[in-house]
C-alpha cells in the first residue's frame, strides 16, 4: 500500500507539470495566432526542428548539455535554502580559465595532460567564485542572491576585460578573443554522435548531484539544514562547511559548463560565451525543483526549444525570438503551477492517510490473515 | 575639442555622458525602490526595460510623437508588472524565479517584436540645452539634457516627500515592514503590492524609452547593457532612499561614461572596468555593513533578499 | 465614535463558555470589572485567561455568553467593533512598526489617516498629546531605537491616544524591568483612580496584584474560580485558587538509584534574548545520573533560553557547562560522545525537517554512523527504513506509513517519532522542554513513562516544564525559575503547589536580591 502512495505524489507533480506545459503550448497558440502565423505548422515544426531528424536531436542534446551543470549551480544550493542566481559569471570565469591555462601552459604539452587541465581550471574558477558567495553569506550575513548577482557582473567585467586586453590574441581583430587552445586540445565528440563529450559531463554530473543529495550522509545533512535550519543546529551539523563545500560543487558545474563550451565549441575565449547560458540554467533548475535528476528532460526541453529556432526562421520567417518568448511563457506558467504542485501534493498526502486509517480500521476489525498467503508469497 | 579647454575637456565630457547614461538607471531604480518598499523585490526589469525601448520605438515611429512612445512604455511597464505581481501573489511560487523568467520573457518578446525596427528610425525625444549662453561648444553639448533625466530628478523629490507625508507612501512601507500590521489595519497587502510593482514597471518602461528614444537612440538588440538588473543592486546601494538613488545613478552613469571620456583624453582604462566599478563597490559596502545577526540597515523587514 | 464614554467604562462578563469541538477552553465564566478598576486575571498557562480576553474584545465569537458594556449588552463580531466602543488590547508581542518612527505609527493607526500628511502639525500635536500623558516617548524617534520598556509604553500610548477608555493588558511587564513595571503600572493606576480609564491585566506575578490592583479574578482550568478585592485577599488565598489544592499526583514509579556525582554541571550561565534583554542570569545547576530535575515556571521567565543553550541553538554570554567533567559544546561529535539528547518544546518547528519522512527524521542523530552509514559515505536507504521500522513499532507511532512526510502525523505522534529517535539508545543526558504540551492523554502518559524509564536507567534528566502537576509527578528535585533565575530548589514530597505558585509568581525568592536592578 505504502509504496503506490509514494509514487502518487511525483505523479501528481508531473501531471501539475504536464497541464502547465499543455497551458502554455496554447497560450503560444494563441500569440502565434495574433502575429499572423499558423499555430499547429509552428508546433509541428518545431518538433520537427527539435527532435525531428538525428541532427536535429543531437543540436538539441549540444544545447542541453551546458544547461544541465548551469542549472546544477541553482539547484545544488536550492537544497541548503539557497538561492544563487550568479550561474552567468561563473561560467564566463570558467570559459576564462581554462583559456588562460591554455596560453599558461607550456606548447607541446600533450593534450591527454591540456585538456583535463583546462577542465579543471574551468571548474576550480567557478567553485570559488560561488564558494565566494557563501562564505560572504556565512561569515557576514550577506544575502546570497545579492552578492551571486554582483558577483556576475563583476565576473563578466573581469572576462571582458581580460579577453579585451593582457589575455588578447593580436590577429582576432574583429572580435577579440584570447588564444586559441589549439585544436589538438579540443574537447572531442561522444563516440557515435556528433555531439560533444560535454552531454556526458552533463549527464554524469547530474546523476552525481542526485546520488549526492540522496544517497550520501552529505546530502542528507544539506537537506536537512535546507529543511529545517534550527533543527539542524540541534542537531549540530556542520552548516557552514555544508554551505561552503555545496556553493563550490555548484560553481564548480558551472565553471565546467564555461571550460566544455571553450575547448569544445569555441575555441577561445570571447564575447560570444557571454550568451545567456547561466541564466537559463536558473531556470532550469527551478523547473525542474531543483532534482537533479529532473534536471536532464528539462534541459533536453529547452536544448529542443533553442533548436527548433532556426526552423522558424526559415519556414515560418519568425524571428528566432520566437523560441524565447515561447520559452518564457513556458516559464512562467509552470511557476504558477507551483500552486497547483503543493495542493496536489497535499491531497495526496491526505488521502493517503486516508487510506492508511481505512486499512488499519478493517485489519483492527478482521482475523489474522490464514497461513496459506503466506506461502503462496513465498513461491513467488 | 579638448584641446581648447586643456584637462577642463574630461569632467565636461563626462558631465554629459554621466547626466545622459544614468537617466535609465534612475528611472529603473525609482520604480524598483517603490516596489521593494512594498516588501517584493523584481528581477524582471530588464525585460520590462527592454519592452519599454521596443515599445517607445515603435509607437513614435508610427505615430511620430515620441512623447507618445514614452507613455506606451510606461503603459507596458505596467502590464508586465502586473504580471509579475499576480504570479508572485500566488503561494509557493518564488519571486526570484518569477524575476528571471520575466527577464527572459521580455526580452524575447522585445527582440520579436522589434526584428522589423531596427532600420527604421524614429523620432527622438528633444533635448534641452541648458547651457545655450555658452560659446563653448563642448559646454554646451555636455548641458544639453534630456528632459526625462529632469524629470527623473523631479520624480526623486517627490518620492522622498510622498514616502514620508503620503498616507499612500507610509501604508506602502507598512506593507514592506510589517505585512502583519498592514493586515491588522485593514489594509490588502497584495494590493498594495500590485499597484507598487505597477508603478515600478511604469518607470522602468520609461527607463526603457530613454534608451531607444534619447540615446543611443535607435533599437537593436544590444540597447541594453544589463541596467535593468543592476539597478536593483543599485537600490540596495542607495539604502531605498531615493534621493540615494538619484545620486548613486549619477555615479553608475558616471562609471559609465568615465570610460569613453578618458580614452578621448588618451588614457587607457578598459571601460568594462569601470562599467563593474559600481557593482564592486555595492557588494564591497554590503559586506562591510551586514552582519551575521542584523539585517541590512535600511532595508524593508519583509523583502526577502534584505536579510 | 459617538459610542466612546469620555469616562471609564464598567464590564461584565457573563456565563461565558467557548468550546473548540471537543475542547472546553472556558467554562460558565462570569465577571464583573467596576468603572475606572484595575482589575487583574490570575491563572496558570491554558487557565483560558487569553480565551476570555479574546471574546470580549470581538477576536472569536464565544459558544455561550454575553458582554455587558456599561450594564448594556453588546455584540462584537470583530475587534473593530470592539475599538468602536473604546476597547483596546496590548498584546505580549508588539504590533508597531519598527523601521518607522513613534509619530508614523500612531498616525497609521487612526481611523482617518488624511491623504497628505502634515508632519509639522502633526508632530506639535503629538507632543501636545504626550504633554497629558502619564509617561511619554520620543515622537520622532524610529520605533526600532526604543527600548522594549519604551516600546511596551508606546503600545499602551497607542491606545489611549486612539481614545480607548477599556484597556486589556496582557502580561505588559514581561519585558518591562521592575523599576519600569512599577512606574507603568504605577501611572495606569493612577489614570484608574481619575476614573479616566478602566483597565485588565492578565498576569501571573502576585507583587503586582498586591501592589496596583483593586479587584482580581482567579482562572484555572477553564473556570471562574475565585475572586473579589485584592485587599480582602491573602496571597496564599490567590495562590491556592491559581494552582488549586488537590491532592499531590502521586510520584512515578521509580528505581531506587543510588546517589552519584553530578554529570551535568551548569555554572554561571547568562544569554540573552532574541531583543538582546537579558534572559538567563546566574544559572547554576547540576544534574545526577538517575535523577529528574524539574524546572518549573510560567513561560516567558527564561525557560526556553535555558533549554536553548543546552541545545546549541543560543550562544551563553558567560558561564560553563560541564558534563562527565568535560567541558560541554554542542557539537555534533560532542553530542554523540556525550550521548546528550534534547526533546525541544513544539518538535515540528524545533527538532524535524517537516519536509522530509518520518523514517528520515529518525535518522538525524545516526546517518552519518554505521549502520546507516555506508561506506564511501553512502546513506544504506535499507539500513535507515529497518531502523525506522523497529522504532515506530517500539514507540507506537501512527503514521500513514514510514515515508510519510512528518508533518502529516499528529502532534502526539511527532513527540513519540522525536523521542523514538532520541531514546532508541541509552541516554546519558537527557533535557526535554514542554514534552507533553499539547498532546492528548494517552501521549502524554506514554512519553512520561518514557522519561521515567531512561531516568530509571541511569540517564540524567533536565525537564522543563509548564505543567506543575506533570513535575511534581516526575521529578526527583524541583527548580523554580522566574525572570531569569533560579529562585527555589526543593524536593515534590518537601513542599506545596501553593508555596510553588508563590516562587513562580515572584512573590518569594531565595536569591540574594529578588530585584537585580533595584539593588543598584
Amino acid at each position: 500500500m505504502s509504496r503506490m502512495w509514494q509514487w502518487a505524489a511525483p505523479a501528481a507533480t508531473l501531471g501539475v507539470e504536464l497541464g502547465a506545459l499543455l497551458v502554455a503550448t496554447a497560450l503560444f497558440a494563441f500569440f502565434l495566432a495574433f502575429v499572423g502565423a499558423e499555430p499547429f505548422a509552428v508546433f509541428g515544426d518545431m518538433y520537427t526542428g527539435a527532435f525531428g531528424s538525428a541532427f536535429a536531436a543531437q543540436d538539441s542534446l549540444a544545447r542541453a548539455a551546458p544547461l544541465m551543470l548551469t542549472a546544477l549551480c541553482t539547484a545544488l544550493p536550492a537544497r541548503l535554502g539557497m538561492v544563487v542566481i550568479g550561474n552567468e559569471g561563473a561560467l564566463l570565469l570558467g570559459g576564462l580559465a581554462a583559456a588562460a591555462t591554455a596560453m599558461a601552459l607550456p606548447t607541446g604539452t600533450s593534450p591527454s595532460v591540456v585538456l583535463p587541465a583546462l577542465l579543471l581550471a574551468g571548474a576550480l574558477a567557478g567553485g570559488v567564485w560561488i564558494a565566494f558567495s557563501g562564505f560572504l553569506r556565512e561569515r557576514r550575513g550577506v544575502n546570497e542572491t545579492i552578492s551571486s548577482l554582483l558577483l556576475f557582473y563583476i565576473g563578466l567585467a573581469i572576462f571582458l576585460y581580460l579577453v579585451e586586453g593582457p589575455l588578447r590574441d593580436p590577429s582576432s581583430l574583429n572580435k577579440p578573443s584570447t588564444y586559441p587552445v589549439g585544436d589538438a586540445n579540443m574537447l572531442g565528440d561522444v563516440p557515435g554522435m556528433d555531439v560533444h563529450l560535454g552531454l556526458l559531463f552533463g549527464l554524469i554530473a547530474c546523476v552525481i548531484a542526485y546520488v549526492l543529495m540522496e544517497h550520501t550522509t552529505f546530502g542528507f545533512a544539506a537537506r536537512v539544514t535546507g529543511g529545517n535550519l534550527r533543527a539542524a543546529r540541534v542537531m549540530g551539523l556542520p552548516v557552514t562547511r555544508l554551505v561552503l563545500v555545496t556553493c563550490a560543487l555548484a560553481g564548480g558545474a558551472a565553471g565546467l559548463a564555461g571550460a566544455v563550451e571553450i575547448t569544445a565549441i569555441h575555441g577561445s575565449a570571447n564575447a560570444t560565451l557571454y550568451a545567456g547560458l547561466g541564466f537559463a540554467g536558473i531556470l532550469v533548475s527551478f523547473v525542474a525543483r531543483h532534482h537533479a535528476l529532473a534536471i536532464i528532460p528539462v534541459a533536453i526541453m529547452m536544448g529542443g526549444i533553442e533548436a527548433s529556432g532556426g526552423i522558424l526562421q526559415r519556414r515560418h520567417d519568425l524571428p528566432d525570438a520566437a523560441v524565447d518568448v515561447f520559452k518564457g511563457i513556458l516559464f512562467l506558467v509552470i511557476l504558477a503551477s507551483e500552486t497547483y504542485v503543493g495542493k496536489a501534493e497535499d491531497a495526496v498526502q491526505r488521502m493517503a492517510a486516508k487510506h492508511a486509517a481505512q486499512l488499519n480500521a478493517l485489519r483492527a476489525a478482521a482475523p489474522a490473515p490464514a497461513p496459506v498467503e503466506k506461502e503462496s508469497e513465498a513461491s513467488t | 575639442m579638448s584641446e581648447d579647454l586643456g584637462l577642463w575637456g574630461i569632467p565636461i565630457a563626462m558631465l554629459g555622458g554621466m547626466i545622459r547614461v544614468s537617466t535609465p538607471y534612475m528611472f529603473v531604480s525609482l520604480g524598483e525602490t517603490i516596489t521593494e518598499k512594498s516588501g517584493r523585490i523584481n528581477l524582471g526589469l530588464e525585460g520590462t526595460l527592454l519592452i519599454g525601448a521596443v515599445s517607445a520605438y515603435g509607437v513614435s515611429y508610427k505615430t511620430g510623437s515620441p512623447w507618445l512612445g514614452v507613455l506606451a512604455a510606461g503603459g507596458c511597464g505596467i502590464v508586465l508588472g502586473i504580471v509579475h505581481a499576480w504570479l508572485c501573489s500566488r503561494p509557493r511560487v518564488s519571486d526570484i524565479a518569477v524575476g528571471i523568467a520575466m527577464m527572459l520573457f521580455g526580452m524575447g518578446l522585445s527582440f520579436f517584436v522589434g526584428k522589423p525596427l531596427i532600420q527604421p528610425e524614429a523620432p527622438q525625444l528633444p533635448a534641452i540645452e541648458l547651457a545655450s549662453f555658452s560659446e563653448i561648444p563642448a559646454v554646451r553639448e555636455a548641458l544639453r539634457v534630456n528632459p526625462l533625466f529632469l524629470l527623473g530628478i523631479a520624480l526623486a523629490f517627490f518620492l522622498r516627500w510622498a514616502f514620508a507625508a503620503t498616507r499612500i507612501g507610509l501604508v506602502l512601507r507598512m506593507a514592506g515592514e510589517s505585512k502583519d500590521a498592514a493586515r491588522a489595519l485593514g489594509y490588502s497587502v497584495e494590493r498594495v503590492r500590485m499597484l507598487a510593482t505597477m508603478a515600478g514597471g511604469f518607470l522602468s518602461g520609461i527607463g526603457g524609452s530613454f534608451l531607444s528614444l534619447y540615446y543611443p537612440g535607435i533599437w537593436n538588440e544590444g540597447l541594453s547593457s544589463g541596467q535593468g538588473l543592476i539597478a536593483v543592486a543599485l537600490v540596495i546601494f542607495a539604502r531605498w532612499n531615493p534621493m540615494y538613488c538619484f545620486y548613486a545613478s549619477l555615479l553608475y552613469g558616471a562609471a559609465g561614461s568615465l570610460g569613453t571620456a578618458l580614452q578621448s583624453a588618451g588614457v587607457d582604462v578598459s571601460p568594462h572596468l569601470l562599467n563593474a566599478a559600481p557593482a564592486a563597490l555595492t557588494l564591497a559596502i554590503m559586506i562591510a555593513t551586514c552582519s551575521r545577526d542584523r539585517a541590512l540597515v535600511g532595508a524593508p523587514r519583509e523583502l526577502t533578499v534584505g536579510a | 465614535m459617538s459610542q466612546i464614554t469620555q469616562m471609564a467604562p464598567s464590564l461584565e462578563v457573563v456565563a461565558m463558555t467557548m468550546r473548540f469541538g471537543a475542547f472546553t477552553a472556558l467554562e460558565d465564566a462570569s465577571m464583573k470589572v467596576h468603572r475606572g478598576a484595575f482589575h487583574a486575571l490570575l491563572g496558570e498557562n491554558g487557565a483560558g485567561k487569553s480565551t476570555l480576553v479574546k471574546c470580549v474584545i470581538g477576536y472569536q465569537k464565544p459558544t455561550v455568553g454575553d458582554v455587558l458594556l456599561n450594564n448594556k449588552e453588546v455584540i462584537f463580531e470583530s475587534t473593530k467593533d470592539a475599538h468602536a466602543h473604546g476597547i483596546g488590547m496590548v498584546y505580549q508581542h508588539f504590533t508597531l512598526v519598527q523601521n518607522m518612527t513613534v509619530a508614523e505609527n500612531l498616525v497609521l493607526v487612526r481611523d482617518r489617516v488624511p491623504a497628505v500628511i502634515d508632519w509639522k502639525s502633526e508632530h506639535k500635536a503629538l507632543e501636545l498629546f504626550m504633554d497629558r500623558m502619564p509617561f511619554r516617548v520620543p515622537v520622532r524617534a524610529p520605533v526600532s531605537s526604543l527600548a522594549a520598556g519604551e516600546k511596551q509604553k508606546l503600545e499602551i500610548l497607542k491606545q489611549l491616544y486612539l481614545g480607548r477608555r477599556l484597556l486589556f493588558l496582557d502580561e505588559p511587564t514581561s519585558v518591562l524591568t521592575p523599576s519600569e513595571a512599577d512606574e507603568v503600572l504605577g501611572l495606569l493606576h493612577a489614570m484608574t483612580r481619575k476614573q479616566e480609564l478602566t483597565v485588565l491585566i492578565i498576569t501571573h506575578k502576585f507583587r503586582e496584584v498586591n501592589a496596583f490592583c483593586d479587584e482580581v479574578s482567579v482562572l484555572r482550568r477553564g473556570k471562574l474560580v475565585g475572586g473579589g478585592l485584592v485587599k480582602d485577599l491573602s496571597t496564599d488565598e490567590m495562590a491556592k485558587m491559581m494552582v488549586g489544592a488537590e491532592p499531590l499526583r502521586k510520584p512515578a514509579p521509580r528505581a531506587d538509584v543510588p546517589a552519584k556525582a553530578p554529570r551535568v554541571v551548569l555554572k554561571g550561565i547568562h544569554a540573552l534574548d532574541d531583543t538582546g534583554a537579558q534572559a538567563l542570569r546566574d544559572i547554576t545547576l547540576a544534574v545526577s545520573p538517575g535523577e529528574i530535575v524539574g524546572i518549573a515556571g510560567v513561560s516567558g521567565n527564561g525557560q526556553s533560553e535555558l533549554v536553548e543553550v543546552l541545545a546549541g541553538q543560543r550562544h551563553a554570554v558567560s558561564g560553563t557547562i560541564v558534563i562527565d567533567g568535560e567541558p560541554y559544546t554542542p557539537t555534533r561529535e560532542m553530542i554523540r560522545k556525550k550521548r546528550v539528547n534534547i526533546l525541544p518544546e513544539v518538535p515540528l518547528d524545533n527538532a524535524c525537517v517537516p519536509g522530509m519522512s518520518v523514517s528520515e527524521n529518525m535518522a538525524l542523530r545516526d546517518f552519518d554512523v554505521p549502520p546507516i552509514r555506508k561506506p564511501g559515505g553512502l546513506v544504506s536507504k535499507r539500513a535507515l527504513r529497518d531502523k525506522a521500522d523497529r522504532l515506530i513499532l517500539r514507540f507506537g507511532v501512527k503514521t500513514p506509513s514510514p515515508t510519510s512526510a512528518i508533518r502529516v502525523l499528529s502532534g502526539g505522534n511527532v513527540q513519540r517519532a522525536v523521542l523514538a529517535r532520541e531514546l532508541s539508545e541509552p541516554s546519558n543526558v537527557l533535557v526535554a522542554a514542554n514534552p507533553c504540551f499539547g498532546l492528548d492523554f494517552s501521549a502524554s502518559a506514554d512519553i512520561r513513562a518514557q522519561i521515567v524509564d531512561a531516568r530509571n536507567s541511569g540517564t540524567a534528566v533536565l525537564l522543563v516544564s509548564e505543567d506543575l502537576d506533570e513535575l511534581l509527578e516526575l521529578s526527583d528535585r524541583l527548580c523554580v525559575m522566574f525572570d531569569g533565575a533560579i529562585v527555589h530548589e526543593t524536593k515534590p514530597g518537601a513542599t506545596d503547589t501553593i508555596t510553588i505558585g508563590r516562587y513562580m509568581a515572584g512573590s518569594l525568592s531565595d536569591r540574594a536580591s529578588a530585584h537585580p536592578d533595584a539593588a543598584e
